[in-house]
């Protein structure tokens, strides 16, 4: 059994060595096709991460009418932090608002500094409990507190995190079909290298078959084939994606301005690399065992 | 024991490239079917090591229908075969240690073993000190005789030769037959298609003579 396995490995070795322009474009195929997957993973990992995030620190903001007593204030404040999904309750001054402002946003510091008057209303600030925060509980509770005397305006970063979770989906959705088209020229790319493979060597499979070889037998080298051609193609493609990851921020994220945040890239954990790198020898097995059934006759 | 029982082979209408063919080879044999270009020798030995089907008829090697060996069980037939080509059928990007080598890789046997036995063998067909050659360097004869050594390197109970003197002057081709010749005093049967007169004169033991797919005439010179 091992003197096979090694010489199917030897077989393979050398077949992929004697055909190695056709099989080198062919793992440069693979390669661009699970380059473009892990992109849009990589981007739909950053965007599912970034909604999560938000999610576990949301945040609702009331911000109050100037001419509103203290006193009002005061009993609002201890209202909303009745319920049981607010962590924390937190007055922001106008002076605190104008500083965050600032520290926020140094470039338009300059614009307030001009101004005789602080335009920044007074807020209460509620910390929702992370678990919560998609509740319709606390969707009602915004709601009704949007028609309270003294409240101006409520900021909910629910909105925020559901476009976030939607820009998650498509572009894990674009990442999908792109992907599902390239990964459907890869495998007719494996196929069509491992049929000119199976032509090349008919005098070789002829001779097998003489000799008494098992269809199986003959048919494994091809199949490994694939496999290498697929496993190499998604380790290359892997590879090149921790590079664009490393590099897209040093020459084309700072372009970006704010959405830099939205548009970086995430390594792929574990499972993820782990499922391009089968995908890849899925795909060239599958390719290959293709074209083997269809044009070897054995 | 290989019997043949009524042959016919028609690949199409209305010629037969076999016309009832009975025939018994026993083993140890050496035997040469010979006849005019088109007169079924090959055909003959094809249906033999199940290349083709006949049409109809029966063929029984120690007893067994090889006929009804399921195609995917063929390889149990070849591996009791060596099969000699006039074109020889040799891998010429491999070097000739792997050529002969084939046989053995295919039935799994060990490296060492497998070292072993093509290098005995290339010495028996004098190839020896070519071993890791490619086929390209070697003239016809010693690419014959690589086939030859493949043919044989697995100890097989039968070899099969079709035309393997055709392309090879005569003395060459005198020299390749008397190395069947010696590997058949082994024990081996050995059936040769051939049209070379001189050749059958020398070294037949038994003759089958066909015409048009039909046996003409059978000789036996014990």
């Amino acid at each position: 059994m091992i003197e096979k396995i090694k010489f199917f490995l030897t077989v393979t070795g050398n077949n992929l060595w004697q055909f190695r322009t056709r099989n080198i474009f062919s793992v440069t195929i693979i390669c661009l096709s699970f380059l473009t997957v892990g992109i849009f993973m990589s981007l739909s990992n950053n965007l599912r991460a970034t909604a999560r995030e938000l999610s576990n620190n949301m945040i609702v903001a009331f911000y109050l009418d100037k001419s509103m007593p203290a006193a009002a204030v005061d009993a609002l404040s201890q209202e909303v932090g009745k319920p049981a999904f607010v962590e924390s309750v937190r007055m922001v001054t106008p002076e605190e608002a104008l500083e965050k402002f600032r520290q926020s946003f140094p470039e338009l510091a300059d614009i307030v500094t001009g101004l005789k008057t602080n335009p920044f209303p007074a807020s209460i600030e509620l910390r929702v409990n992370g678990k919560a925060s998609a509740s319709g509980e606390v969707i009602a509770f915004v709601d009704s507190m949007k028609t309270r005397p003294g409240v101006t305006d409520v900021q909910f970063n629910q909105d925020w995190v559901e476009k976030m979770q939607g820009f998650s989906r498509l572009a894990g959705a674009i990442g999908a079909f792109m992907g599902g088209i390239l990964l459907l020229t890869s495998f007719f790319i494996i196929s069509n290298v491992v049929k000119l493979n199976v032509f090349a060597r008919k005098n070789e499979i002829e001779i097998l078959r003489l000799v008494g070889a098992t269809n199986l037998f003959i048919r494994i080298p091809f199949w490994l084939e694939g496999i290498v051609l697929g496993l190499l193609g998604s380790l290359l493609s892997l590879g090149l994606l921790f590079v664009v990851i490393n590099l897209f921020p040093i020459y084309l994220g700072a372009s970006l301005g704010a959405l830099q945040e939205l548009l970086r890239f995430r390594y792929p954990d574990l499972t993820q690399a782990a499922g391009l790198l089968l995908g890849g020898a899925a795909t060239g097995f599958v390719g290959s065992a293709t074209s083997v059934s269809k044009f070897l006759k054995v | 024991m290989i019997e043949l029982f009524h042959i016919w082979k028609q690949y199409q209408k209305p010629f037969w490239a076999l016309s009832d063919v009975t025939l018994q080879i026993k083993d140890g044999d050496f035997y040469f079917i010979t006849g005019p270009s088109g007169s079924g020798k090959t055909t003959l030995l094809k249906t033999i090591f199940r290349e083709i089907l006949p049409t109809e008829g029966q063929i029984l090697i120690n007893g067994v229908n090889i006929l009804k060996i399921h195609d995917s069980r063929i390889y149990t037939l070849r591996r009791r075969m060596g099969i000699v080509f006039q074109d020889f059928r040799l891998m010429f990007h491999r070097t000739v240690f792997e050529n002969v080598a084939v046989p053995l890789q295919v039935i799994g046997v060990a490296r060492k073993e497998i070292r072993r036995r093509v290098f005995n063998t290339l010495q028996k067909v004098n190839l020896h000190q070519k071993m890791w050659e490619l086929p390209s360097h070697l003239s016809y004869g010693e690419q014959q005789r690589v086939a030859i050594a493949r043919a044989v390197v697995n100890n097989p109970e039968i070899i099969l030769a079709d035309e393997p003197t055709g392309n090879l002057d005569p003395e060459l081709a005198f020299e390749i037959v008397s190395l069947f010749k010696d590997i058949n005093r082994q024990g081996t049967t050995v059936i040769i298609g051939s049209h070379d007169r001189e050749l059958i004169r020398h070294f037949g033991d038994n003759i089958l003579f066909l015409q048009k797919g039909k046996i003409v005439g059978k000789e036996a010179h014990p």
